[in-house]
């Protein structure tokens, strides 16, 4: 039993009067402390899988399962505890909340999961100081560089010590430069904190840090290559 | 984890200052407008209630004709006169005295041309102890010097308003002639001052200053036109320690049964009867001004569905990190209701500083002191009432904001 596995996954929804069916038996099995990065052309279902492997949806049929619990079997709320505690997300255009300093950004998960004012507020510091913020804690969203953006990101997947994080095209909206910093950053935490990082990524770049590239089309896997 | 969610609320209320300011401008002009007509309500209320009590004082009540506060207005006692001594000797009575009002033909002296002034006038039964025991309901009365006031032994002697003084041309120690028989002048009212915001004490049954009333003793009017038909009020004073509303009862049940059909009204009646009228009035007034707090509040429901329009991304952030339903719904309770709460405080200190003003104008302009009432209960229910309402009105956009579901959230731009 791996990590994350996925078995004939399909995931069908409605869109106006015509039925989409965006996964269309979909198998993909993860390791613990793997990188891998799920490419493939628009439409071909990576927004989906995400979704699923975040488990921010549920499939319509086939097994999801984290570590032997079928997330369909979940309630919604436990959907966001389990989302809340194991799973941080980055995603393209950063979603940082405008009004809050970056150290209150970090801190947000932390404060869904109760954890005291005084704790949190020290580790969003120290993750901040991780991602090489440590001077840009009460800075707002938007006086910070893209990089910037997406490095408090970051710190805000880690908030919560997540064994999952999903990247949602993390350097989509960067140069190259903060890009590489970024993807770097990734391939740290997999390979010293021991994270399973999901990369869903157009970019072969990022697709570079990957240990194994999942190339969906049409709703299902169509090769697995492994790399390094 | 409540204080978080306040730190949001605010933080998100404060990032949209206009839009803010503006919700909360509909708050708190219906807020003004509540704080301001309740306090004045219970200003006037307690203006009222003090001049009575200041009146009546806790030791008296009065007893006047059935019907003279209820509706179709007194009728009188009719054929039943009132014997102030059968009213003294009931138990727990220490004093009783009364007020009669007749009207009599009154002869003045001649002038120099030797015609004398003859003419119908109030002619106006006073008790002696009237004057002594019940000062607060008479007003100040003062005489032209030399002149005194009745004592128990008097009979057919007269008091003057001032004006009724000279158009009978009559003075200290003059004779004048009511109903065909002498009085012997003893007392003139010094002319009044035609200031009506001198408090002449609520039984100021001349609802002018007495100028053109001739008062005679209580008791000599049984003599000159029989048992009382029209006796105006009846002032009972209780003795040390008896309870007002008991001796009351008493009084009126003793009565009664002999025939009168009177009613004994004491402080307190009279203290429920402006309570009732002005929480009337108050609600009436309040219930208008509350139309603009409806409309306030719709406005602060426009305003967080606009809110949650423009943050469902935001709502989806919060809730891929780990935000339940029930946090979301709270962050937009919270904004909402701060939004009540900000409008409610403004409109506190903007209503009281209006009653204030009001008041003093009031007094400035129309010489009435007309206390405002800002009582900690009135405020701490306007502000506690001003986050609830604020608070109601975010429940539905809250909710909306609660549901959606969140891949559509994440998705929105």
């Amino acid at each position: 039993m791996s990590f994350l596995e996925l078995r004939q996954v399909t995931k069908e929804y409605q869109l106006g009067k015509t039925t989409v069916r965006a996964l269309r038996g979909l198998d993909l099995s993860i390791a613990q402390g793997e990188i891998v990065a799920i490419m493939g052309p628009s439409g071909s279902g990576k927004s989906t899988l995400m979704h699923i492997l975040g488990a921010l949806d549920v499939p319509t049929s086939g097994l999801a399962e984290l570590e032997g619990t079928d997330l369909a079997t979940l309630s919604e709320s436990q959907l966001v505890t389990v989302r809340g505690q194991r799973i941080g997300f980055v995603f393209q255009t950063f979603n940082l909340i405008q009004t809050l300093s970056a150290q209150m950004n970090v801190e947000l998960p932390m404060i869904f999961q109760k954890v005291p004012r005084r704790d949190r507020a020290q580790k969003a510091t120290t993750l901040l100081e991780r991602v090489g913020l440590g001077d840009r804690t009460h800075h707002k969203p938007n006086e910070l560089s893209g990089g910037e953006r997406q490095r408090v990101a970051v710190a805000r997947a880690l908030a919560n010590d997540p064994e999952i994080i999903l990247a949602d095209e993390p350097t989509g909206n960067l140069d190259t430069e903060s890009g590489a910093s970024i993807l770097d950053l990734l391939k740290t935490l997999s390979r010293n904190d021991g994270k399973t990082i999901i990369l869903v990524t157009h970019d072969p770049e990022a697709a570079e840090i990957a240990d194994r590239i999942v190339q969906l089309k049409d709703g299902a896997v169509r090769k697995e290559a492994g790399h390094v | 984890m409540f204080r978080d969610f306040f730190l949001l609320a605010a933080r998100s209320i404060a990032h949209r200052k206009m839009r803010s300011w503006l919700t909360i401008i509909g708050v708190f002009i219906g807020i003004t407008a509540v704080v301001a007509l309740i306090s004045i309500g219970l200003g006037l209320e307690k203006t009222i209630n003090d001049q009575v009590s200041e009146v009546f004082g806790i030791d008296s009540f009065v007893i006047s004709p059935e019907g003279t506060f209820g509706p179709g207005g007194g009728h009188g006692t009719d054929t039943f006169a009132i014997d102030l001594d059968e009213v003294r000797a009931i138990d727990g009575v220490q004093e009783a005295a009364a007020i009669r009002d007749e009207t009599g033909f009154v002869e003045g002296l001649p002038d120099a041309e030797g015609d004398s002034v003859k003419g119908f006038l109030s002619v106006m039964g006073l008790s002696p102890e009237l004057l002594t025991e019940f000062p607060s309901f008479v007003g100040e009365v003062e005489l032209e010097e030399g002149g005194r006031q009745f004592t128990d032994a008097d009979r057919y002697v007269t008091i003057l308003g001032n004006e009724v003084a000279g158009r009978l041309n009559a003075s200290l120690g003059s004779m004048i002639e009511i109903e065909g028989q002498p009085f012997e002048v003893v007392g003139v009212f010094v002319a009044s001052e035609e200031d009506e915001s001198e408090q002449r004490g609520m039984m100021s049954y001349d609802a002018g200053s007495g100028d053109d009333t001739v008062y005679v003793p209580y008791d000599v009017l049984l003599d000159l036109y029989g048992p009382a038909e029209s006796v105006l009020v009846t002032l009972v004073r209780i003795t040390d320690g008896a309870d007002v509303d008991d001796v009351a009862d008493r009084v009126e049940t003793t009565l009664n049964e002999q025939g009168a059909e009177i009613m004994a009204i004491t402080y307190s009646d009279i203290s429920d009867m402006v309570g009732t009228m002005m929480s009337t009035i108050s609600a009436f007034l309040a219930g208008i001004a509350g139309i603009s707090l409806l409309v306030g509040a719709v406005g602060v429901m426009n305003t967080m569905f606009t809110s949650v329009l423009e943050r469902t991304k935001e709502i989806g952030v919060m809730k891929a990190v780990g935000a339940k339903n029930s946090h979301v719904w709270i962050i937009f309770l919270t904004e909402s209701g701060m939004m009540g709460l900000v409008g409610g405080a403004v409109g506190t200190i903007l209503g009281l500083a209006l009653s204030w003003g009001a008041s003093a104008l009031l007094s400035r302009v129309f010489g009435i002191d007309i206390a405002v009432v800002a009582s900690a209960s009135l405020i701490a229910i306007t502000l506690l009432g001003s986050f609830g309402l604020g608070a109601i009105a975010g429940l539905w956009p809250a909710r909306r904001a609660s549901k959606l579901p969140v891949v559509d959230a994440l998705r929105y731009e």
